[in-house]
């Protein structure tokens, strides 16, 4: 897992700086949630009754990008369009550019309303597909994000499987500062999810985490670093817009590959 | 013109179980006798999520129908209108209740006169504005087969029937034909003020139930000479609006000021005062034409 995380990483640094795009440390932080959803979880094969993942932090995008190349459903020349003129693949996704990526998004709270439906639809039909999304914390202050939370329980969307990003950054400062959505696992817990605490960066936990059996809708909060991977990165707010220029790019691939060295 | 459209969707409904309706906590005296079913939903007040869960179920291939009153459609979740169904070209119907001011009794937050100029701004969301009952349920057996989002606007329940034989809500419908070359173009629950407009004035009048249809304008009014519409909604953004930018005939476009109403007063008094009841409207037609 931490091998195909490390070509995923190295691959959101490659078109990140092809692009000079923003978003790199948001991409970072989600990467391994990313990994073990594709390479453990996620039935795919079957492309009529495959499950769903919806990325409603969509500025993430070049995660799921890096992801999708990494398991075959997006080719190197598509995920290199991405951010340029005439290109494959805009920053924030969209439903129209690759028949794996479920929904068009990027502003926040929309996502889940939109799962909700989704996981509704499949309940109808009596599927086993299960909907996955994730989502990022400064998101929760969005308030569409808790209708949809209210509405899943009663609907009982044991299908309906929900992690967060909890970096603890976003646009313009820390969310325990602005406005702060802790207690985060007891608010979805009032309203009668399945609550989970993980760390987002731990393969087993994410695993365990998602295979957790429940009757219930199920919220994993996965606490992670933004900008996981690379030491200039982690956990620094400007990473959320500054661009990986070539001197940026060398220096992120030599940490990450040192990072893959350690026992 | 409600009751009409619902019991054409539960008569679908029956026969496609892919048919789906989300009322948000609207409805009583029309989903009664099928708010149990496992083709409705009442998710409660909460219009974005309405939207989003929608486009959810449109997405898995449900044809999903959002009912609720007009401002709580189109304009509250407004960008999860234009985001989600819109942008991703779901084909869900969406039904506003209380078109124009006729829940104006109840103030600014319950009456749209602004709902045309908003999903005007929507390129693929065909918007629908039926003046009668049968109007209104060719409107919805267009908006069900449809592949595009569509928005329909009613006004409630009770309207006079119009039409007594099949009609094409995609072309203009000749409601009144007279030898005048002059024509009054309307839609919605204003035609209830021609019989009125007719005492002042002779002249043909027709209905645009669908104002987003693709129709030949420059043709059809080129025989004529002066040409008005009339509308419940701002005149500015409203289907006269459009039509200007459709063809190129000088259109006269009647309907409310864009301004925010504070009168308080129910529909028929406040089209007296704002002068777009029939006589005022017989009126200012007079005065333009001898102008």
């Amino acid at each position: 897992m931490k091998e195909k995380a490390t070509r995923i990483r190295k691959n959101i640094l490659h078109i990140a700086n092809l692009a000079l795009s923003p978003h790199v440390g948001s991409a970072l932080s989600c990467t391994d949630i990313l990994t073990t959803l594709y390479f453990k979880i996620l039935r795919l094969e079957d492309y009529e009754n495959r499950d769903i993942f919806i990325l409603s932090k969509a500025h993430s995008a070049m995660a799921l990008y890096a992801t999708l190349h990494e398991k075959g459903l997006l080719s190197k020349e598509d995920m290199e369009g991405y951010y340029q003129n005439g290109g494959t693949l805009p920053a924030h996704t969209d439903r129209f550019t690759n028949p794996y990526i479920e929904i068009s998004a990027g502003s926040l709270g929309h996502g889940l309303p939109i799962a909700t439906g989704m996981a509704h639809a499949i309940q109808l039909k009596k599927s086993k597909q299960n909907v996955y999304v994730l989502m990022g914390d400064g998101e929760s202050q969005e308030g569409s994000v808790w209708e949809a939370a209210m509405l899943a329980p009663k609907l009982e969307l044991n299908n309906l499987i929900v992690m967060i990003d909890r970096n603890n950054l976003q646009g313009y400062g820390r969310a325990d500062e602005l406005l702060s959505y802790e207690p985060i696992d007891k608010k979805f817990e009032a309203f009668n999810w399945e609550v989970l605490r993980i760390d987002g960066h731990n393969y087993q936990s994410i695993e365990e985490a998602l295979k957790f059996k429940t009757t219930k809708p199920k919220m994993i909060i996965c606490d992670t670093t933004k900008g996981k991977g690379v030491d200039f990165m982690e956990d620094e707010l400007i990473w959320h817009y500054y661009v990986v220029d070539d001197d940026v790019k060398s220096k992120a691939l030599i940490q990450i590959e040192e990072a893959l060295n350690e026992k | 013109m409600r009751n009409s459209v619902a019991n054409e969707i539960k008569k679908i409904a029956s026969k496609d179980s892919s048919l789906f309706v989300i009322a948000g906590d609207a409805g009583l005296g029309v989903w009664d006798d099928f708010n149990k079913s496992s083709q409705f939903i009442n998710t409660g007040v909460n219009e974005q999520l309405d939207i989003g869960f929608g486009a959810g179920m449109s997405l898995m291939g449900h044809k999903v129908i959002y009912y609720n009153i007009a401002p709580f459609v189109i304009m509250r979740p407004y960008e999860f209108v234009r985001n989600d169904i819109c942008y991703q070209e779901l084909p869900m119907i969406l039904i506003g209740t209380g078109s124009g001011i006729t829940y104006a009794p109840a103030g600014v937050t319950h009456y749209v006169v602004e709902d045309i100029t908003l999903a005007s701004t929507m390129p693929n969301l065909d918007i629908f504005s039926p003046a009668d009952p049968v109007e209104a349920v060719e409107c919805f057996k267009y908006a069900y087969q449809s592949k595009k989002p569509s928005y329909i606007r009613i006004a409630k329940n009770g309207e006079k029937i119009i039409h007594t034989s099949k009609i094409n809500i995609t072309k203009p419908i000749f409601i009144h034909k007279s030898n005048s070359q002059n024509i009054l173009i309307l839609h919605g629950s204003i035609v209830d003020e021609i019989s009125k407009i007719l005492t002042i004035v002779d002249l043909n009048i027709i209905s645009v139930p669908m104002l987003t249809s693709n129709f030949d304008w420059d043709s059809f009014l080129a025989d004529y000479n002066k040409v008005f519409t009339l509308e419940e909604h701002f005149i500015n953004g409203g289907f006269g609006t459009m039509l200007r930018d459709k063809c190129d005939k000088k259109i006269y476009k009647f309907g409310l000021k864009n301004e925010y109403i504070h009168e308080i007063g129910d529909r028929d008094y406040l089209r007296e005062y704002y002068k777009i009841d029939g006589i005022s409207i017989g009126r200012k037609i007079v005065e333009t034409i001898n102008g």
